[in-house]
């Protein structure tokens, strides 16, 4: 999803810069990064260095901030491990709320975007993943009331996409998959959530919103 | 009854304590303070800084629930906060609230399920805060533990329910302890608040298959009204309170 938020961003004329635990080398081809940094979010020391790299590239202005990076696994609570857990939780949790409070500054008259999940009420069959998400939403929301009219906030809760997040996460394939929205139609709505000047500081970008938003490109495609 | 209590020291958690050995159970406390003189041969007080990822520590803390347990009761009750701008409030504090409020209580809860240290029949009680249905600007970093633990509450209830064990969500309104005097604007009026004993009373006598308990008339109807509009409620709290606990550090 990340890839293609950042297609979508690049398309709409965006210089967008990119983070990720991957070398340089083993980016897709077809990635649209001006810049790109590897750093593992699970550790604070390379979260910082992301936040000062971004600082430094952009001058200290950042128009958009999209905290995507995110993963859990599909199992119950008894065949966790501590380190799982932290790693889940820091991510997920503990990464974006650095990133936010060390971005701060370049965003001001900017907007910053939390990518949560459907299952920040209640996953029983990912409870770690579920919490880290449940956390942030509730971070997004406070954070969005505390920085209104200097930042816009928003935490946008993705239902299932067909990334290949679900694989890793350890869940087997079945009926469901084919329900899986595709990244980029996800990314589409997702992006115009954040964009838009109006709209509730949490939501869920769910079957209906991807398909509507779909349908008015389509259209507005057709019509030129 | 055997119970298993996190930050027995003070405010809710010294309640519950008391409430528990009056009554003749037998408790293992988690806490960071030293084990206060006074406290009688029926707790056993294991000293350990929750926000730490001090191996050894954890390790013991292990040992020692093995050897405690099953517990009948579960109070996972141990949480701190900072209050004021989100920015203004230094990282390391916001850190130790996640790792405290939230890391903690996920990995004391999977050691405990997979040593089989929660009892039959018995209770899994999480505090969380009412701030899970109002939102809490001014505690952006409290706010987001709070909710981590109510979701990672719901999404544990049919599996420990298999186990017999019932898991309970327990959101508390602003008490009448250190906690709330330390974080409250300085002008909020200490009257309006629950006194903790009362809150200890509810968790102590609740059947086992309430999931949330909301204390105090003004509680349920905060929760009900965050369910009805959860923005406005938010906007709400952004204007009573955010406003005046932004002055406090900044
Ligand atoms: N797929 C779904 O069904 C779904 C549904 C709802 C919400 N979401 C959320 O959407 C977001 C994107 O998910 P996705 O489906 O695109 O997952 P994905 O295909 O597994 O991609 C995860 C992304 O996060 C990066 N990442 C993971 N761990 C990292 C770490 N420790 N440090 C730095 N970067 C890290 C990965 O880059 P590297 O591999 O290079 O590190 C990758 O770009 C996540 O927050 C996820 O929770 C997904």
């Amino acid at each position: 999803m990340g890839l293609s938020l950042a297609q979508e961003m690049a398309a709409r004329g965006y210089r967008v810069l990119g983070t990720g635990r991957r070398a340089p080398a083993d980016l897709p081809p077809d990635h649209p990064l001006d810049t790109y940094l590897q750093a593992d979010l699970s550790r604070p020391d390379e979260v910082a260095a992301v936040a000062d790299w971004a600082l430094a590239q952009t001058g200290g202005r950042i128009d958009v901030a999209v905290l995507n990076a995110g993963l859990g696994y599909y199992r119950p609570l008894t065949a966790e491990s501590a380190t799982d857990i932290a790693q889940v939780l820091r991510v997920n949790l503990d990464a974006p709320l650095q990133l936010a409070h060390a971005l701060r500054p370049a965003l001001a008259g900017g907007a910053l975007g939390l990518v949560g999940s459907v299952a920040h009420r209640s996953a029983a069959g990912m409870p770690v993943y579920a919490a880290s998400k449940g956390a942030l939403d509730g971070f997004g929301r406070a954070l969005a009331e505390e920085w209104r009219g200097d930042v816009r906030v928003r935490v946008l809760h993705p239902g299932p996409v067909a990334t290949g997040m679900s694989e890793r996460a350890g869940r087997p394939r079945n009926l469901m998959d084919s329900l899986f929205l595709s990244p980029r139609a996800v990314a589409i709505a997702l992006l115009d959530a954040l964009l838009a000047r109006r709209g509730p500081d949490r939501q869920v970008i769910s079957f209906l919103r991807v398909g509507r938003g779909l349908l008015i490109r389509g259209l507005t495609a057709g019509g030129r | 009854m055997r119970v298993l209590l996190t930050g027995g020291s003070s405010g809710l958690g010294a309640a519950l304590l008391n409430a528990c050995v009056a009554r003749g159970d037998r408790v293992t406390v988690i806490d960071t303070a030293r084990c206060p003189d006074a406290v009688p041969p029926s707790v056993h007080w294991l000293r350990h800084d929750l926000g730490s990822a001090d191996m050894a520590g954890w390790d013991a803390i292990e040992t020692a629930l093995a050897g405690q347990g099953p517990f009948d009761l579960t109070i996972l009750n141990a949480g701190i906060s900072a209050t004021g701008r989100f920015e203004c409030i230094p990282l390391a504090q916001h850190q130790q609230i996640s790792r405290v409020n939230l890391h903690a209580p996920l990995r004391l809860c999977m050691l405990l399920q997979q040593r089989r240290a929660f009892a039959r029949a018995g209770r899994l009680v999480f505090v969380a805060s009412l701030s899970c249905y109002t939102g809490y600007p001014g505690a952006a970093s409290y706010a987001a533990s709070k909710d981590g633990l109510a979701t990672f509450a719901r999404s544990l209830r049919a599996a420990l329910r298999r186990d017999g064990v019932g898991v309970q969500l327990l959101c508390p309104g602003p008490m009448d302890t250190p906690h709330a005097s330390r974080h409250a604007p300085r002008d909020a009026k200490p009257g309006r608040r629950i006194a903790p004993d009362r809150v200890a009373r509810l968790v102590l006598g609740a059947s086992r298959r309430r999931f949330l308990l909301l204390p105090g008339p003004g509680a349920r109807l905060a929760a009900i009204l965050g369910r009805i509009a959860p923005q406005a409620m938010t906007r709400i709290m952004g204007r009573v309170l955010f406003d005046k606990l932004k002055g406090r550090l900044s």
